[in-house]
Order: C-alpha cells, then sequence, then structure tokens
C-alpha cells in the first residue's frame, strides 16, 4: 500500500514538470499529453524498479527511458513527428539536476577555500551520479534505433 | 524510384541545374531550421537527406559542424555544395514537428517544390506565453521540492522563487543576452529569493526550497542531445553540445555562489 502512494505521488508529481518543461521546449500544444504520460510512466517506472528490486539508480533510469522511448514510438507514428519532440520532455523530471550544482558548487569551493576530503568526495560523488544518470537518459531514449529502427527511420 | 544516368545521358527524371540548385537550398534551409531549434543530428541529417532525394536529386551528403550545416546535392553528375551559418534560436519542437511533417508531404507526393517553399516561409514557431511558461515552471520546480521531501512552505518557497527566476530568464533572453549572462543573472535571484527562506527558517527544511528552485536552469536539452548525438556517431557536435550545457550550468553555479555569499547562505552543500 505504502509502496502503492508512493508510486501514485511519483507519477503525479513527474507528470508536472514535464508539462512545464515541454512548454519551455514548444511542444505543440496536443503532444503536451504524452509529454506527461511519458514523465509519469518514466519516473514511476524508475521508482518501481528502485523499490521492488533494488536496482541502481542508472541502471533503473536506462530501463525506464527506454520504457518511455518505446512507448513514444508508438505515439511518435500516428502523429507524424519524431518522439524526441515528446519524449525529451517526459524525461526532465529524471534529470539529476541537484548533483550536476552540487559537483559545480563543491568545485568552486576546493578553488577557493583548498581541497578536503569531504570536498572531494561531495564533487566526484555527484558529478559521477549526474554523468551517469544523463548517460542512461540518453542512451534510453536512444534504444529503439540502437536496437530496432536501425537502418530506417521511426517516423 | 529515382532514375540513374548513364554516361552524360539526361535521364528523364533528372534535375536541370537551376532545379538542382533550388533543391539543394530548400534542403539546406530545411537542415538550418531543425539545427538552429534544437533537433539532435541525426534528426536533422535523415531529413535533410530524404527531403533531397524527394526532391529528384540522386544522392545527398550532410556534414554537421558545430555551428554550420554543408549539404552537397548529386544529380547527373554535377555537385552543388552550400554552407549555412547555424545560429541558435531556442529550443522549439514545434518548429521541428512542422518542418518534418512538411518533409514527409513532399515524401508522399503531396507538396512539390513551390508548395514545400511556400509551407518552410508560412511557418510560425509556436511560442507560449511568459506568464503560463513562468508559473507553470514555478508549479514544476515545487513538484521537484515535493519530490526531494520538502514541506508545504518549502514548496510555496521554490514556488515563488522559480515563478520569478523564469519570468526574469525569458525577459533577459527578449533582450538579446548572451544565455551565460542571463543564466547567471536569473540563477542569482532564484537564490536569493529562496534564501530568504533560509535566512527567515520559512517551514521545516528551506535548504531543500533552495536547491530544487534553480532546477530551471538544467540544460537538459542539450545534454541529452549531446550523449545521443555522440553514441549516433556525431562526436563533433555531440562534444560542442556537451560543452555549451556545461558552460551554462557553470554560469547558473557562479549565480548561486554569488548569491550565497552575498547573503551568507552555505546551506545546501
Amino acid at each position: 500500500m505504502n509502496l502503492f502512494l508512493g508510486l501514485l505521488e511519483n507519477m503525479v508529481l513527474a507528470a508536472i514538470p514535464a508539462v512545464g518543461f515541454g512548454l519551455v521546449f514548444n511542444v505543440p500544444r496536443h503532444a503536451l499529453i504524452y509529454c506527461a504520460l511519458g514523465g509519469a510512466i518514466g519516473r514511476g517506472g524508475r521508482f518501481l524498479l528502485m523499490g521492488t528490486l533494488d536496482m541502481p539508480l542508472a541502471w533503473a533510469t536506462l530501463l525506464a527511458a527506454a520504457a518511455v522511448s518505446l512507448l513514444g514510438v508508438y505515439v511518435a507514428q500516428r502523429m507524424r513527428a519524431h518522439p524526441k519532440v515528446f519524449t525529451v520532455a517526459a524525461m526532465i523530471p529524471m534529470i539529476p539536476g541537484v548533483p550536476i550544482f552540487k559537483a559545480l558548487i563543491a568545485v568552486a569551493q576546493m578553488q577557493e577555500k583548498g581541497t578536503t576530503d569531504e570536498l572531494l568526495a561531495t564533487a566526484l560523488q555527484s558529478g559521477l551520479t549526474a554523468g551517469f544518470v544523463v548517460a542512461a537518459l540518453a542512451i534510453g531514449l536512444a534504444v529503439p534505433g540502437l536496437l530496432f529502427y536501425r537502418r530506417r527511420p521511426v517516423v | 524510384m529515382i532514375p540513374v544516368s548513364s554516361h552524360g545521358k539526361p535521364s528523364p527524371g533528372g534535375l536541370s541545374e537551376p532545379e538542382q540548385r533550388t533543391a539543394t537550398r530548400l534542403c539546406v534551409e530545411t537542415g538550418i531550421l531543425l539545427l538552429q531549434h534544437g533537433a539532435e543530428s541525426a534528426l536533422v541529417e535523415t531529413v535533410t537527406r530524404r527531403l533531397g532525394l524527394a526532391l529528384g536529386v540522386e544522392r545527398m551528403e550532410i556534414a554537421i559542424l558545430a555551428n554550420a550545416i554543408v549539404v552537397t546535392s548529386l544529380s547527373e553528375r554535377h555537385c552543388i555544395t552550400t554552407v549555412r551559418r547555424n545560429v541558435d534560436r531556442g529550443v522549439n519542437m514545434h518548429m521541428v514537428t512542422e518542418v518534418q511533417r512538411a518533409m514527409l508531404d513532399v515524401e508522399a507526393g503531396r507538396l512539390d517544390v513551390t508548395g514545400y517553399e511556400a509551407r518552410l516561409a508560412a511557418i510560425r514557431p509556436l511560442r507560449y506565453p511568459r506568464w503560463l511558461v513562468s508559473l507553470m515552471i514555478g508549479l514544476s520546480c515545487a513538484c521537484f521540492a515535493r519530490l526531494a521531501k520538502a514541506d508545504l512552505p518549502g514548496c510555496g518557497l521554490a514556488f515563488v522563487a522559480a515563478t520569478a527566476a523564469m519570468y526574469i530568464r525569458l525577459f533577459i533572453a527578449q533582450l538579446h543576452f548572451n544565455p551565460l549572462v542571463n543564466f547567471f543573472v536569473s540563477a542569482f535571484v532564484a537564490t536569493s529569493i529562496s534564501g530568504q527562506g533560509v535566512l527567515h527558517k520559512i517551514g521545516a527544511k528551506p535548504e531543500i526550497a533552495m536547491a530544487t528552485c534553480v532546477l530551471l536552469f538544467v540544460p537538459g536539452f542539450p545534454l541529452i542531445n549531446s550523449v545521443s548525438d555522440m553514441v549516433k556517431g556525431y562526436m563533433n557536435t555531440g562534444l560542442s553540445r556537451g560543452m555549451g550545457a556545461l558552460l551554462l550550468s557553470a554560469a547558473t553555479c557562479a549565480g548561486i555562489l554569488l548569491a550565497m555569499s552575498v547573503w551568507h547562505l552555505w546551506g545546501w552543500l
């Protein structure tokens, strides 16, 4: 029950930013609903994979992004538009924003106040998390092209 | 199928030189429109190539550089090459969709050269109203705060700070400032507003609002495009997009640090 509530909260809280950033990316109005759905499925899927199977963050992100991307292909072919038009906005709730800034701020602090073990650990840990998750998102989105649409366009 | 000529004899369906010239120009303009509005390199290349072939060119070669696109069309053993400089116009998926749909119509035979040219010229990029974008981004950052286990005042703080910052970011962008300057200033404003929550102890953990209200500055689209470009073999565009995203993040980070030292806040590290 607790897992279910957590999943529901995650999905709703992810759908809103996906639409919000869809507006920033000027996603066409009729595709915004797919941003919301993709955001909810992606973040919800990642939550489930990490919560039930204890999967590491990057791997769970990769699988969630791949799932959204595969569903995106189906929608894109009906909409006659490239899936990235709405799947990238759907990935935004999974972008590791806080780790990116944490790493950069730690690096700036190291320059200013000298390197300590703590700052170095923060910079490395956050920077690696950010890098791995971003890579997982992008590779996950590329999965349909890498596996199924190898020599033909999706749309 | 496109007829292939043998030894200089013009094939029945081959293009004349002015026709080939027009087709090449339309192709390069299509490519540059996609590149300017944030399409990934693989999409730019395939759409441009398919358009050229649909317009009757025998072969298309496209090279995408960090800030330019080169298109060569081959027809009747004649090459025409043309280059366009790329100026970033900001991510606009509406534009990408419309351009791709026009190309699909040419491919399906519903649109000819003049029709395509008119269609391309008629596309007006969609822009959502500034107040709507700002409010939705504020709401988005409040959701991020909630996902990071902030309480209600914390979420409210993130909402106010992010809405104001997004509005300022869009306003500065309209004045054609360098995006780095823009992100630096807007991030300073966002952290200054959310920092007041830490100074005045609003809610249980106002530090979360401070960390999440700057998430609107994460260059998510360039980051994802960067990695997917590199995965698909477009190393130079991938690297330049990634470097651009890193610079924007660094500018944001500088804005955050300035606000932190102005208000003496060392909360969320």
